[in-house]
This record gives structure tokens, sequence and C-alpha cells, in this order.
């Protein structure tokens, strides 16, 4: 079952680029990545999905209602951390969360303690006095309060340090765990590589793949390093399914997608010193996303 | 509720401010009648070497000017331009402040409606204007009857007093409207004074050249304090201009905030 389904969604900013054409789904049960670089369309897309921004063309349905529509019913079980928090300043954190929680019928007050413990977020202080990090630990406990089914994040670990960005992760696997679906918001490549199980990236407003993580590291690419004990020709690995072949003394690295056979067959031919093959982390699948469409 | 009752905590601070300040003025006025009465002839004398346009751009009218309701008329319409002012800030900030504050995403991220937060807005800005003038009725018609010399009706007193209320409803309308349609609004102070200051003027200079139709272009001039004390009763005419003008500004702002982006900040 899918939780969210975006279909052909558009949105125009008079000349400013938006997004065009958007369409992915996220399945019941899964943390799904959504990645691009700053300004690619990831925030005007979940504000659309939030019905924060209205689209011009196109339509997208949470928990199969239409999210225009129906938005104060999917709301309910919507837990939305925006990428730049700023609440009411002149409440105390508890203050806010109980009115937060005020929104949803339901007694949070249980859970609201849980996370602030969790999270060591001290109740009692003002929100003025807040950092940065403690700010968005607030942010955190309100999006998380009312036990939603399906969790929006924008950029959540902005101004978290390494320990509660830690923590943060586990709150969510374990959320994961207990069936809430997860959208997360990233241009922090290692973030959603820890995290999720489905990726989408976006550039440019425009959607250039949806894949399983696994699928993007493992099937598609190797990295290849390979040390010969001479110099060796330029082209000899210049064949089908080569990307940015490098070759540098004796040491020559490419990456490869296709049948590995034919590589192995061309490395088999010469005499070599030394040789690696890696799965290449997200990043280098994401720059070459990027770069083949420049 | 709770969005009422949150906001209505925001305001509360503001209401006394406001009430309190408004009541000040309206007691330092208040103050100076009892003298002001004894020294009438010669002040009247003054007066009338003013020329008309000035005597009317002040709100002076020979008539009345030395009854206590005469009297009263001459604060009050500064007590209205500062009660407006209130008004105005309180319009402007309900949806701004949102923005300004960056926690349109908290609470529109919420189960709510738009129409559903926009109402307990407004209702807790009316409630915040309606408390502000009864402490000032209260205060006004203490005050009134500790320094009056003859009697007086307490009946147009309050038709007086009420004016504030009325054109409070005007400015705050307008605010919202503002807010609603204008993406982000940096100083609510700036465009609130700069709106009311505008219509105070163009009020002013309509009276100076005593154009009836000239009055509609103001909402200060809505109200006539001469014709109240004389007919105990407002001009039907006008009441309805400002019903217009508040019901058009309201439904347009529940229109527009409806289908309004919310952007990122």
């Amino acid at each position: 079952m899918n939780v969210i389904e975006i279909k052909n969604l558009t949105k125009t900013y008079g000349k400013a680029r938006g997004i065009s054409d958007v369409s992915f789904n996220v399945e019941q049960g899964e943390i799904f990545g959504f990645i691009g670089p700053n300004g690619a369309g990831k925030s005007t897309t979940i504000r659309t999905l939030l019905s924060l921004i209205y689209p011009t063309s196109g339509s997208a349905t949470i928990f199969g209602k239409d999210c225009i529509q129906f938005a104060p019913e999917i709301k309910k079980e919507i837990g939305y951390l925006p990428s730049e928090i700023f609440y009411y300043d002149n409440m105390k954190v508890k203050d806010l969360l109980k009115y937060s929680a005020s929104f949803y019928k339901k007694d949070c007050s249980k859970r609201m303690k849980e996370l602030a413990k969790m999270m060591d977020l001290d109740l009692n202080k003002k929100i003025d006095d807040l950092s940065l990090g403690n700010k968005k630990k607030v942010g955190i406990v309100q999006g998380l309060l009312h036990e939603p089914k399906l969790i929006i994040l924008d950029e959540p670990t902005s101004g978290l340090d390494p320990l509660m960005q830690q923590k943060f992760f586990e709150l969510l696997e374990e959320e994961n765990k207990k069936g809430a679906t997860i959208l997360f918001s990233s241009h922090i490549l290692s973030e959603v590589q820890r995290l999720c199980n489905r990726v989408a990236i976006i550039k440019e407003g425009k959607i250039v793949t949806v894949e399983k993580i696994s699928t993007l590291q493992e099937n598609n690419y190797k990295k290849f390093k390979i040390e010969t004990n001479s110099t060796l020709d330029k082209d000899y690995f210049q064949i089908d399914g080569v990307n940015k072949l490098d070759v540098h003394n004796n040491v020559t690295s490419f990456l490869f997608k296709g049948n590995i056979n034919t590589v192995m067959k061309k490395i088999a031919d010469i005499e070599i010193a030394n040789l690696w093959i890696e799965e290449p982390d997200l990043e280098e699948i994401f720059i070459h996303y990027y770069e083949k469409e420049v | 509720m709770n969005i009422f009752m949150h906001e209505l905590k925001v305001y509360r601070k503001s209401t006394i401010i406001w009430s309190l300040s408004l009541i000040a003025i309206m007691i330092i006025f208040m103050s100076m009648y009892s003298s002001f009465a004894e020294d009438a002839k010669g002040f009247m004398k003054i007066v009338e070497n003013y020329p008309e346009a000035i005597r009317n751009a002040i709100g002076f009218n020979q008539e009345n000017f030395f009854t206590i309701l005469g009297f009263y008329s001459f604060p009050l319409s500064f007590i209205t331009l500062c009660a407006a002012i209130q008004a105005m800030n309180l319009g402007t900030s309900i949806v701004n402040k949102e923005v300004r504050e960056k926690t349109a995403d908290f609470l529109l991220t919420k189960p709510v409606t738009r129409t559903k937060i926009l109402t307990a807005k407004l209702l807790a800005a009316l409630v915040s204007i309606v408390i502000t003038n009864i402490f000032y009725f209260a205060a006004a018609s203490f005050v009134a009857l500790q320094v009056k010399t003859d009697d007086f009706s307490l009946k147009i007193f309050f038709l007086l007093s009420l004016t504030i209320f009325f054109i409070q409803l005007i400015f705050l309308s307008l605010g919202i409207i503002i807010s609603v349609i204008v993406q982000k609004i940096k100083s609510v102070l700036t465009v609130s004074l700069a709106t009311v200051f505008a219509f105070y003027f163009v009020g002013m200079f309509s009276d100076t050249t005593g154009d009836e139709v000239k009055r509609y272009f103001s909402p200060f001039k809505y109200f006539d304090t001469a014709y109240i004390i004389k007919h105990s009763s407002y001009e039907t005419t006008f009441l309805i201009a400002g019903a217009v003008i508040i019901i058009l500004a309201i439904a347009a702002s529940y229109v527009v905030y409806s289908k309004k982006d919310i952007h990122a900040v």
C-alpha cells in the first residue's frame, strides 16, 4: 500500500523554478529518502504535500486521500519537522508542546515526556533561551508527540550535534519499527544512506530517479582501481559501461556499470600489481547522476 | 478553541497597555473640564476668532462645546485615533505575525482548516478590542460623573464612546486584509501608523471643506459627534458604509487566506 502517491505534481512561481511533473510513491512502512541539492524542489514538494502551498497542476494523495481536499483530516496522522524552526518566543517549551498536543484529540503527555527525556530536552526553559540545536529538539518532540503514522522531515539534522543526530536516527528507526512511514528529505547523502530503504533524487525541479538504495549501490556501479607494473595504454579500459576513466601513472580507476565479466577479462589480459573493487558510496553515484545531465 | 485561547494570552499584555493608555488620555483631558467650564466665556471669544476651517478641523462647535458631552467630543477624536492604531495593529499582526515569527509552518501543519485558524484569531482580536472598550467606558463614565457640572445624558455619552469600538472594527478589518494580501510586513507598527494617520488626515481635510461625500473616505468621519449629541443616534448611511467595509474586508481575507501559498522563509 502506498502512503504517499504523487502524480505529475507541478508548481511554478512565475518565472522562478518550482517543481515540474514530480511523481513518486512512498510505501507503507518504509523510510523514503528525498535527496537533491539546495533549491532543487525538495521543500516545494513537501510543502505541497502539507498543503502549505497549492500545486499548479497534478495531485498528491496521502493515505489514499487528496492532500489538499482532505488536508485537516490527513494532518491528524502526520508529524512534520521543518528545516528551520522558530516557535512563539514568549513560551516555555512545555507550553508550546502542550499547545501542539492540543490539536490532536488524544493524550500526548506521556509520549511528550518520553521524547523529551530521550532527546535530553529541558521542558521548563523558555524557547527564547534555547540554542539552535535545542530548538531543533523541540521541533522533533513536537513533530512526534502525537505518534503520527507518517513522519515528514525536511532537512532535519542541521544544528544537531553528532550524538543527538545518532539518537534522533535511532528514534526514527524505532518509530519506523512501530509502523510509521517516513519521508526524509536531505542534501546530506550519508544520512540518507544510513537510514533509507529507497530514495528519490530530484534535480532542478525534476525527479531524476527513484531507486532502492541497495540497487543504487550494488547493482549499478562498481568502483575499480587497478595498479599495474608498467604504464597502461590510456584507452585500454575505454569500453562500454566505463565512466570517469582516470589513468594516473600506473594507477587506473573508473566506475563500471554492466556485465562485470567483460572488465574481468580485460583485467586478466594484463599484468597487474594490485586491484580494488569497491561499492561506490552514494555521493559518487549522486554526483554521477548530476554530471550525466549537464 | 485552543488557538483562540493561545491568541488571547498573546494579546493580554497589549490589551492592558492599550486600555490604560486610552484611559490615561481620557483622564488628562477630562480633568481639565471643570476649569474649562469656568473660563467658558473667555475661551469662547478666543476660539471665535479662529477661521471656521480650523474650528471644524479640531472638532469645535460652539453650541455644545461647554457641555460635558461637547467637551468630551474633543479628546474623543484623539482617543479614537489611538484606538484605531491598536485595532490596526491587531488586525495586521493576525496573519503577519505567523509569517514574521515563522510559526506559520507550525500552525498550518496541524489538523485544522485555515478558515478555523482565521476565525479563532479574529475572535481573539475582537475580544481584545471589546475588553479594551469595556475598561475604557467604565473608566470614562466614572470620570465624567466626577467632573460634571450639569447633568448629562449617559446614553449619548455611551453612544459617543461606542464610536471608538466601531472605528476599531473598521481598522481591524482593514488590518487583516492588508496582512493577508501583503506577503511579508517588516514592521506592523509602521504600516498601521501610516494607514491610520493617512485616514485621519483625509478626515481632517474633509472637515475643512465641509463636503458630505468626502466624509466617506475617512472612517474617522463616519461618526459626527455634533450629530450624535443632537439626535442621540448615528447617521444610518455612515453606519452602513462602515458595515460594508468590515464585511467586504473580512470576507475577502477569508478567501485570500485559504487560497494563499505559505512560503518557506
